[in-house]
């Protein structure tokens, strides 16, 4: 159960990226806060190697200890495979530390922008949108 | 201020990666010693865009040639990221687009989450996503292969042929091509009026009339101009202009954006102009 823990950094720079509009499919400052963006430690639950985006479900305990399962977004397997992600970088029961952009509704959900990995890779993953980023 | 706001955001690009991505490898290292990170234009970019940076050609030659002497432009092509997030960047510099008034007020209302694209819709023209597409070129018939969004494609008849009468109104159009010296011509008529012409919504009627001219100045890079002609929403045809580079080491892949979208119940908003 000690593998669960919540870190949160709120980042100040965060808010350089929220000047930066973003598109594909969808606009990212339409769904995503850059400027909220957090660090969730947690363990990986299930993995979609799916489009329009790939998505990992991490299980993160917060200090009252409560477990609370977030829905992070990747880019899609297309632009991850270029990147050089494969579909089984990630996998269930993995420790991982995820600095993403939470979802403006409220939802469980956001944007991961970079995966440090068990193994200590830190990986770009989503729409970064310090890129100017793209659903 | 075009050039203060690129100033500004290529500064706060360099910020950001220093400080959120100090130990991301190459793929950041390699953008920050260029002047345009790709992707950091407002118009679109980002991870997907990105991705393609090192699978551009680094070298070229002179154009190639069909068997009929035509420029051959096939290959897989970059998308050119002024075409995704707002076309007006698109533009000659100054100019603005000529939006009939009720065209600009629908494109200032409209949200995110009414995007058809948002929801797997294609695109249709001359809208891109950031990822690549694939030209075949045979003489009589040129196809478009687009990876997305959505995964589609288009033919272009170059084969004299006119268009059909009565054509019922589509995503693509239905696209007619001659040569011109080495520039294609392809003419296209018959849209529907569902798709955007970018993310933020500038939108289109039923008239669009879409002339794209095409060229192969070397090996390693597709150069085109599209003039949208479109009375039903715009004061006066404009030309947008574009350049796709050629990529090697790829292939384009899958994209049924239908497969797992889980977006667009919590898109609020809109996205964000690249100029006003």
């Amino acid at each position: 159960m000690a593998r669960y823990r919540l870190g949160v950094l709120v980042a100040g720079f965060g808010l350089l990226f929220a000047v930066l509009p973003a598109f594909a499919h969808h606009a990212f400052v339409a769904q995503y806060d850059a400027s909220k963006s957090t660090t969730l430690h947690g363990v990986v639950t299930k993995v979609e190697w799916t489009n329009p985006h790939a998505r990992f479900y991490v299980d993160v305990r917060d200090t009252s200890g409560k477990v609370t399962n977030w829905n992070l977004e990747l880019a899609s397997p297309n632009a991850l495979r270029r990147l050089g992600w494969t579909r089984d970088i990630l996998k269930p029961g993995d420790q991982v530390s995820v600095f993403a952009a939470p979802a403006k509704d409220g939802a469980k959900m956001a944007n991961a922008r970079t995966v440090t990995l068990a193994d200590g890779r830190k990986m770009v993953a989503g729409v970064a949108a310090e890129q100017g980023g793209v659903q | 201020m075009t050039r203060h706001l690129t100033c500004f955001i290529v500064t706060a690009f360099s910020l950001a990666t220093l400080l959120a991505l100090p130990a991301v490898p190459s793929f950041a290292q390699g953008q920050q010693s260029q002047p345009e990170p790709p992707g950091i234009n407002p118009a679109g970019g980002g991870v997907p865009m990105a991705s393609l940076e090192k699978l551009k050609t680094k070298s070229s030659g002179p154009t190639p040639r069909a068997p009929d002497g035509k420029p051959d432009l096939s290959g897989i092509w970059g998308p050119d990221p002024h075409m995704i997030g707002d076309i007006a960047v698109a533009l000659k510099p100054g100019e603005k687009l000529p939006l009939q008034p009720w065209a600009l007020k629908l494109s200032k209302e409209r949200l995110s989450k009414d995007d058809p694209n948002a929801s797997c819709l294609p695109s249709g023209i001359p809208r891109q996503s950031p990822f690549p597409f694939k030209i075949i070129e045979t003489p009589k018939l040129i196809v478009f292969l687009i990876e997305g969004n959505v995964h589609t494609y288009r033919q272009i008849f170059v084969d004299g042929s006119s268009h059909p009468k009565d054509l019922d109104p589509s995503w693509f159009g239905d696209s007619r091509g001659k040569w011109d010296g080495d520039t294609l011509v392809v003419d296209t008529v018959g849209f529907n009026d569902k798709f955007w012409f970018d993310g933020i919504g500038h939108p289109h009627t039923e008239k669009l009339h879409v002339i794209e001219r095409y060229r192969r100045p070397d090996a390693g890079h597709l150069a085109y101009e599209i003039t949208i002609d479109d009375p039903g929403a715009y004061t006066r045809p404009f030309t947008l202009y574009a350049n796709s580079p050629l990529l090697q080491n790829t292939e384009i892949m899958e994209y049924f954006c239908i497969e797992n979208n889980q977006d667009v119940a919590h898109i609020l908003g809109k996205g964000t102009p690249a100029k006003e």
